[in-house]
């Protein structure tokens, strides 16, 4: 009504619980479920913020990383509680914390909100999933619990359309007590042993709460199954292999339809305009470029509906579990499996997959060597090198050559990514390295509507924030192999004369140590839009027509086998396509990462590439 | 383990480290030990341990290991179920005890 109302900063409100909660389901429903998803400035953690719906006046809503305990903290626990006490840069502290605790899990969760209640920020505690709780013979007296805690407590179901109404309520009523502050607060001194904590605990629930001793039986048939050696194991792969198959190749259909319309309207386009720059700019720079930012969507969205059914159901934790022991050798954890095999299908949903490991410093170490997991685009040029200069044949009975070759580049990434994430983990202080204490929540189904909006989210993550950065880079690139345009009594093919070929000529010096002719650096320019694109470039400046075992004759007669072996070093670590460099520069949030990121990988295959080259000199 | 001395607790019940339980064993938790390899943060692992409700006293049941060995373990413990590795269950020490 005034205009002070309109100068005051919305009231901050947070949502504390340990992790599985429920706080990211509440923070759907309470905020209508329009997130601002970014990171902490500096730290590899997901940051979710919005707007909450049905309070009288503005109010904002963050979600904390979940976390046990404000004293002994991992490090995304430590972004929780660097939050909480106002020591975040760039973050107010919250004005009133809104505790989360999973009502079939008190005692546990219970712990963490006595130590919160010590900090004295107004609190209001949440007993989630009172539904499951209720199915379970779970019976919590709420009053008398609020006033033993001396706390407003309230039951909600997340899951539910109506289940937050209560906690609206208790909102609105504390937000007209809250005072806004900007200060930090110091962490208290423990009060009290755990032992003593729990014990109070105990004391507090005795004669509010009544609860069977066990979890249901079906929960237990379940982890009986998935932890069993041999059933277990099979569940494992069959659930990996079909969702790498899915990312793999039932994405390919939908990719082919995305290029197929794009290259459609493109025509539709050309043949509407004159020729000229508008047409050329609108078809091959604009029309191209959003062509090549829509077909990552199906393999995002395909990765990412397995991911969170799998997360919501409590399947990811375990397999992360099972798998453990494979990852520790590197320093990583079962968690980073799923997204370095993600990237063979592709680096960019693999990178985004990141997403479900809580570990910053994992997190990090897990992006900077996706991309050497060799994916499909990959391929092509594998397929085109090794055709033209591997000869057909057999060695030692069984094995065909050039499908070891293959092979070799393969492993050439997955030894090349254990070595680097296991430097990386030894760079890291000691003390940073925190034991693996792996929740394994409760089997739940998946709930559809948040299935959903974590997709959609997922989805416009990727199309905002990176698809814009990939769609002005696809256009410069477009601009860099069109102008300056060939000279009307041209000989050469048009790329020779464009700033692409200018650069790849500039380039050639540089590359010389690797045997790299002109044309070779040539293709690399268009190659960094899409790795594939490397083969019809590569056609091109050859001038060669007539599909690829054309091209392959040409290659073969052009380069020598040591040159044309480093070429294919050079693509198993190749600088990474722009897309990729798009999404490390987007989920670190950090220039200097991503510059160290293009810059390593840039630094070994070119090593790669000359070692190559001279080994094969010698040898072959 | 045939060098390890036994142990026992002082009413006479043998005692046993978590990671040498079998999958489907109940136990009792005796004490949360030092671990060496932790080093500085051994009192932290210890703290974090404490707080995820591994108390003495505290009842757990063994659920599972990972694939590779027995390491890490998955046991359950006041109704919440918990993977740990090998350096961190080498800390808990156990007595069997009937469900
Ligand atoms: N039955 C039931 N399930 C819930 C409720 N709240 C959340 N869930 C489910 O619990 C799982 C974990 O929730 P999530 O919000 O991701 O937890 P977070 O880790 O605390 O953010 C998801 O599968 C949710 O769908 C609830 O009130 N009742």
């Amino acid at each position: 009504m005034t205009s002070a109302h309109v100068t005051t900063p919305p009231l901050r409100f947070a949502l504390v619980g340990n992790p599985n909660c429920g706080k990211t389901a509440l923070f759907n429903r309470l905020t209508g479920s329009r997130a601002k998803v970014a990171n902490y400035a500096g730290v590899t953690v997901e940051k979710r913020i919005g707007l909450l719906q049905q309070m009288d006046a503005p109010a904002e809503l963050i979600d904390l990383p979940g976390t046990y305990s404000l004293y002994v903290a991992s490090p995304d626990e430590q972004v929780a509680r660097r939050v909480i006490l106002g020591e975040m840069a760039d973050e107010a502290r919250p004005d009133v914390l809104v505790a989360v605790v999973d009502a079939t899990n008190l005692k546990l969760g219970l712990r963490l909100v006595l130590e919160l209640k010590v900090l004295g920020l107004p609190m209001i505690l949440a007993l989630n999933m009172a539904d499951a709780a209720e199915h379970r013979g779970i019976r919590i007296q709420v009053d008398e619990l609020s006033r033993r805690l001396g706390l407003p407590v309230v039951e909600t179901v997340a899951v539910r359309k109506h289940g937050v109404n209560a906690l609206q309520d208790a909102m609105r009523t504390i937000a007209k007590q809250a005072l806004q502050r900007a200060d930090t607060i110091p962490l208290p001194a423990r009060g009290e042993d755990v032992e003593a904590l729990y014990a109070r605990i105990d004391d507090m629930l005795a004669g509010c709460v009544s609860a069977p001793a066990n979890p249901p039986r079906w929960q237990e048939a379940l982890d009986t199954l998935i932890m069993h050696p041999v059933w277990g194991l099979l569940v494992l792969l069959t659930t990996l292999f079909l969702m790498f198959q899915a990312v793999f190749a039932w994405a390919s259909p939908l990719v082919d339809a995305i290029d197929t319309s794009v290259q459609w309207i493109g025509a539709q386009v050309g043949a509407l305009l004159p020729t000229g720059i508008l047409q050329d700019f609108l078809v091959n720079g604009l029309i191209a470029g959003t062509g090549s930012v829509l077909v990552f969507l199906p393999q995002i969205i395909i990765l990412f509906a397995f991911i969170l059914a799998l997360e919501d159901s409590g399947y990811l934790p375990r397999a992360a579990f099972l798998l453990d022991r494979l990852m520790r050798g590197v320093g990583l954890s079962g968690r980073s499996f799923i997204p370095l095999l993600s990237s063979f299908a592709c680096a960019v949903p693999g990178i985004m997959a990141t997403r479900s490991i809580a570990d910053p410093k994992e997190r990090l170490i897990t992006i900077m060597v996706a991309p050497l997991m060799t994916c499909s685009a990959r391929l092509p040029v594998y397929a085109l090198v090794i055709g033209a200069f591997i000869p057909h044949q057999t060695v030692w009975g069984v094995f065909n050559l050039q499908g070891i070759t293959l092979f070799a580049l393969y492993i050439a990434g997955i030894v090349s990514a254990a070595l680097i994430a296991w430097v990386m983990r030894k760079q890291q202080h000691a003390a940073d390295d925190f034991p693996l204490l792996l929740e394994l929540p409760s089997y739940r189904w998946p709930n559809a509507y948040h299935f959903l909006l974590g997709l959609k989210e997922r989805a416009w993550i990727f199309i905002r924030r990176v698809g814009t950065i990939i769609l002005a880079l696809s256009i410069l690139l477009w601009f860099l192999a069109t102008y300056p345009h060939a000279p009307l009594n041209a000989t050469a093919p048009a790329i020779e004369y464009s700033f692409a070929g200018m650069l790849g000529k500039l380039m050639q010096p540089l590359f010389g140590p690797l045997g790299f002719s002109w044309q070779m650096c040539i293709a690399l320019i268009p190659a960094m839009a899409a790795r594939e694109v490397a083969v019809s470039a590569l056609a091109t400046v050859y001038a060669v027509g007539g599909g690829e075992s054309a091209l392959g004759a040409s290659l073969a007669h052009a380069w020598g086998l040591p040159v044309a072996l480093a070429y294919l070093a050079w693509f198993v670590y190749a600088p990474q396509c722009l897309s990729t460099i798009a999404v490390v520069r987007r989920e670190t949030n950090s220039v200097n990462a991503t510059i160290a990121f293009t810059g390593y990988l840039f630094l070994l295959a070119y090593l790669a590439a000359c070692a190559t080259r001279y080994l094969a000199g010698v040898w072959l | 383990m045939p060098n390890r001395p036994l142990q026992t607790t002082e009413t006479g019940h043998p005692v046993s480290p978590l990671h040498d339980l079998p999958k489907g064993a109940h136990a009792r938790i005796v004490s949360i030990d030092v671990q060496n390899a932790f080093g500085q943060r051994d009192e932290h692992v210890t703290q974090r341990l404490k707080e995820l409700g591994f108390l003495p006293g505290a009842t757990l049941k063994v659920i599972g290991f990972g694939l590779f060995g027995k390491d890490p373990i998955a046991v359950q413990i006041n109704g919440t179920k918990f993977g740990l590795r090998r350096r961190e269950a080498e800390k808990i020490l156990t007595t069997p005890h009937k469900a």
